[in-house]
């Protein structure tokens, strides 16, 4: 259990401070590389999905719009994936898969040109049919400036976006873009509908956002009691086909607990497990227990402004002295491997060609002896008449990452370092170690990271006055491989170069990286069809059907 | 009483202000802000700005409250930053669910620990009267989590008799018995630590009564037992029992977090502690605001009762 006030919609710990958390399918990835995601086995064979019946999903957070261009929190992308449909979709494997478009993308050599061909018996929920200007309508809001979202930065690229016949859309780059294919994935928007709303008042505009969104997905929207339910009714006309539900519920409940109650009792077909619940949903007979690796790392982060964590070779030997496969083992039951570097195993760009800092209490003295710290009279120890003694900081109310802090207090014990571990309230604590404060020694946290592996937003340094570079991490070799890299349109050349900045961030060790985790979806015995998504809870939901 | 009335009105203005005002601060002054909570941390920081100067937030304190409160004057509490509407639409659509549960917990209190608190007082010593006693200490050393988590893992999952949570069955129509069927189980939660505390409270302010003269006067009249207890002991035991009832009132919108949270009751406790941890400031200014105003409320209340039920008091 999270204690009944982890889990607040904004505050989830596990997404919290996600990267990029958002953007539905709006993230990108090219190829395939030991992905774990499964499908559920089903009966399909002999008689194929059963047609019908209510869907009921139960979660703690409760959606705040329908409209994918002004959301930010995992609720609402949920419903939205459900009423809207975008151009590509990112699949399981996370490549880039046609879906309002016809097929991929024909790009212009230069990178600068995308040409996306759309189906055309695509319709919108109210009938109408979606066609180029409903696309070139979405994607001009993004650079109008008026717009107010939260996904400007996405297309500070976009140059213009033009219909060149009805149903073929042409995106013209201000410069060349791996990170473009990705951005396709916004819900379209009917401009029949919203055409005369004045972009300034659209993310305020509820008559549509919350009160009647019409999108091309698979379900339609239904109605909405707060604090209660929310019901989506299958589309006939959605253009894969009718989904084999008739509805869908999201039930919403006061916390997980709750929510894996309903789940035991036969209530729920859906539940998201946190992963210090796996065990207890494991023992409930009959429910089908998913996982996947998630797209996140979790990691101990040294503030670099502290004189204390500005030595490599200290920082290594903290790495050293943790024994990180122990905190997986007894920690996190087994459900997650141990990290080297900042990149997930999920991900093109991964490359395990990186130093690895495991548990080796001897080296990680004699690291911190070249450094200059010798044991004090008390057996910690001192360098320039100063202790080596820190803070180590989490969120209230995360289980795992209160344990985390515990064993580490331990482990660096045995190497003579004392840890203070402390936690705070969720809002709190991002404050205080967020631009402008720093004030923070050491920090658990976790970063569910965006599709595209570009690290800027983390460790280049122009992201420390104002960025998520938190710990004000600076390499100027880092930032040198990092400049640029979106630009280059071939992955595998890409891959390389980055695979030099998980080198160079492994060996610099800014962070102790501490493991991969797996994420866990409780199904009902009748849930068939379903796909397990590492990114998005709502996957291909016309999929998902029914026992009788 | 209606000079009277009008005056207690009229120091309420000075009350409620203060009350803003220290409110308004203190959550002011608490670490953590909206821009950081609410926002996507992955936006541009000309973005996050833009987002902050719309809520008005990069104005100073004094001006930010100065505008609230001409806005609550009006009537209008201000949008919620989350949600983007009405904070007075979302604490409406929430209140009914509050109230209906906490009215029904507190009448079930009611019913159960006035009449045994006043059998223990007339059987003191009794096997009742210790029974209810140790009855009671259990319920108020009870936790309310624990008591509700136990009857769930009994009642709903392994008996199956009554619903995990929610107000009303999914999908189906509207029905007395269904709410009912979903009321009992947090009703009867919320219930036991009020019974418990009104038994004890019933029982010695009981006991104090029927030890007056007067009683004894009145049983020296010969009046029958009955008379004796309900129309003179009763009605001077109670008024220590209305104030408690009264100073209740304002529990009863704060409503109970944690029972609400445990049996996803959609009430405005839940609505409360999400608000707090999102630093959504309008609507826990119109909560708090809503509390202070039922405490005030409370207390005048209390004091018209007490000149009901005791002639002597005049205002």
């Amino acid at each position: 259990m999270q204690t009944q006030l982890g889990n607040w919609r904004m505050v989830l710990p596990a997404a919290a401070l996600a990267l990029a958390a958002c953007g539905g399918g709006a993230d990108q990835a090219n190829t395939t590389t030991n992905n774990q995601a499964e499908s559920v086995q089903s009966s399909e064979a002999s008689t194929g999905p059963a047609q019908g019946g209510n869907f009921v999903i139960a979660t703690p957070g409760e959606p705040i719009t329908f409209n994918e261009l002004y959301y930010q929190d995992s609720a609402s992308g949920d419903v939205i994936s459900m009423i809207h449909a975008g151009l590509i979709y990112i699949d399981e494997s996370f490549e880039v898969q046609p879906f309002i478009a016809r097929e991929l993308p024909t790009i212009s050599d230069d990178g600068l040109q995308w040409t996306y061909h759309l189906r055309e018996d695509v319709k919108f929920h109210d009938g109408e049919q979606l066609t180029a200007e409903d696309v070139v309508f979405t994607y001009s809001i993004f650079n109008h400036p008026d717009y107010s979202g939260p996904r400007v930065s996405d297309f500070e690229l976009l140059d213009s976006v033009v219909a060149l016949d009805p149903f073929t859309v042409q995106f013209t780059l201000t410069e060349p873009s791996a990170k473009f294919a990705t951005q396709a994935g916004y819900g379209i928007l009917p401009k029949h509908i919203l055409g005369e709303v004045p972009v300034a008042e659209l993310g305020d505009y509820r008559a549509y956002n919350v009160e009647r969104p019409i999108g091309a997905g698979p379900f339609k929207f239904d109605s909405w009691t707060r604090g209660q339910n929310l019901v989506v009714r299958a589309f006939d006309d959605f253009f894969l086909g009718r989904p084999h539900l008739d509805s869908i519920t999201t039930r919403f409940v006061g916390d997980q607990n709750a929510a894996i109650l309903l789940l035991q009792t036969g209530q729920a077909d859906y539940v998201i497990v946190p992963i210090n619940e796996v065990e207890t949903v494991r023992a409930i007979p009959n429910v089908q227990l998913e996982s996947t690796l998630a797209l996140r790392y979790d990691y101990i982060g040294w503030n670099m402004r502290n004189p204390l964590f500005q030595d490599r070779r200290v920082r290594q030997a903290l790495t050293h002295a943790i024994d990180r496969q122990e905190i997986v083992e007894t920690i996190l039951n087994d459900n997650a491997t141990v990290a080297h570097a900042p990149v997930s195993p999920l991900s093109w760009a991964y490359n395990d060609n990186v130093p690895q800092f495991n548990y080796d209490v001897e080296r990680a003295k004699e690291l911190l002896a070249e450094a200059g710290w010798v044991p004090g009279p008390d057996g910690i120890l001192v360098k320039d008449g100063k202790r080596f003694s820190f803070e180590m900081l989490s969120n209230d109310g995360n289980v795992v990452r209160r344990d985390i802090g515990v064993i580490a207090q331990q482990y660096l014990r045995q190497v003579g370092i004392e840890v203070r571990p402390a936690q705070m309230e969720w809002g709190a604590f991002i404050e205080r170690i967020s631009p402008p404060n720093y004030n923070f020694d050491s920090v658990v946290l976790a970063w569910g990271l965006a599709i595209d592996p570009d690290p800027q937003a983390i460790w280049h340094s122009s992201e420390i006055e104002q960025g998520l570079n938190q710990i004000s991490y600076s390499n100027p070799v880092v930032d040198a491989l990092i400049d640029g890299n979106v630009s280059i349109m071939d992955q595998a050349e890409r891959a390389e170069r980055l695979g030099k900045v998980w080198y160079a961030l492994a060996e610099d060790q800014p962070y102790t990286f501490l493991y991969y985790p797996q994420v866990f979806a409780g199904l009902s015995p009748r849930v068939n069809g379903f796909t397990q998504h590492a990114r998005v809870d709502v996957f291909k939901p016309y999929q998902w059907w029914l026992a009788q | 009483m209606f000079n009277y009335l009008l005056r207690r009105l009229i120091t309420v203005i000075p009350i409620l202000l203060g009350i803003s005002i220290i409110s308004f601060a203190i959550m002011q002054a608490a670490p953590g802000n909206p821009a950081v909570m609410t926002m996507d941390p992955t936006i541009s920081a000309e973005a996050r700005a833009r987002q902050l100067e719309a809520l008005g937030l990069n104005d100073p304190i004094p001006v930010q409250y100065v505008k609230w409160l001409s806005g609550v004057v009006r009537g209008d509490f201000g949008l919620s930053y989350t949600q983007r509407r009405p904070v007075m639409e979302m604490i409406l659509e929430r209140l009914p669910n509050t109230l209906l549960l906490m009215l029904v917990a507190t009448i079930l209190a009611m019913l159960v620990s006035i009449p045994i608190g006043i059998y223990q007082a007339r059987k003191r010593g009794s096997a009742l009267d210790y029974g209810a006693t140790v009855f009671s200490f259990a319920g108020l050393a009870m936790p309310n989590f624990w008591l509700a988590m136990m009857l769930i893992m009994l009642l709903s999952v392994q008996m199956g008799w009554f619903p995990v949570g929610g107000v009303s069955t999914l999908g189906a129509d509207f029905s007395i018995l269904d709410r009912l069927h979903h009321l009992i189980l947090p009703a009867l939660v919320l219930a036991t630590s009020d019974m418990a505390a009104l038994t004890r409270y019933t029982r010695s302010s009981m006991i104090d009564v029927l030890n007056q003269d007067y009683i004894r006067t009145a049983r020296a009249k010969g009046l029958v037992e009955r008379t004796v207890v309900y129309r003179h002991g009763l009605r001077n035991g109670l008024i220590p029992i209305v104030t408690i009832f009264a100073l209740m009132l304002p529990t009863m919108i704060g409503g109970s977090v944690i029972v609400e949270t445990i049996f996803s009751w959609p009430g405005i406790g839940r609505m409360f502690i999400s608000a707090v941890f999102e630093r959504d400031y309008p609507v826990i200014m119109a909560i708090t605001m809503i509390a202070a105003v039922l405490t005030v409320i409370g207390n005048l209340i209390a004091d018209i009762c007490y000149a009901l039920l005791d002639p002597r008091i005049e205002y």
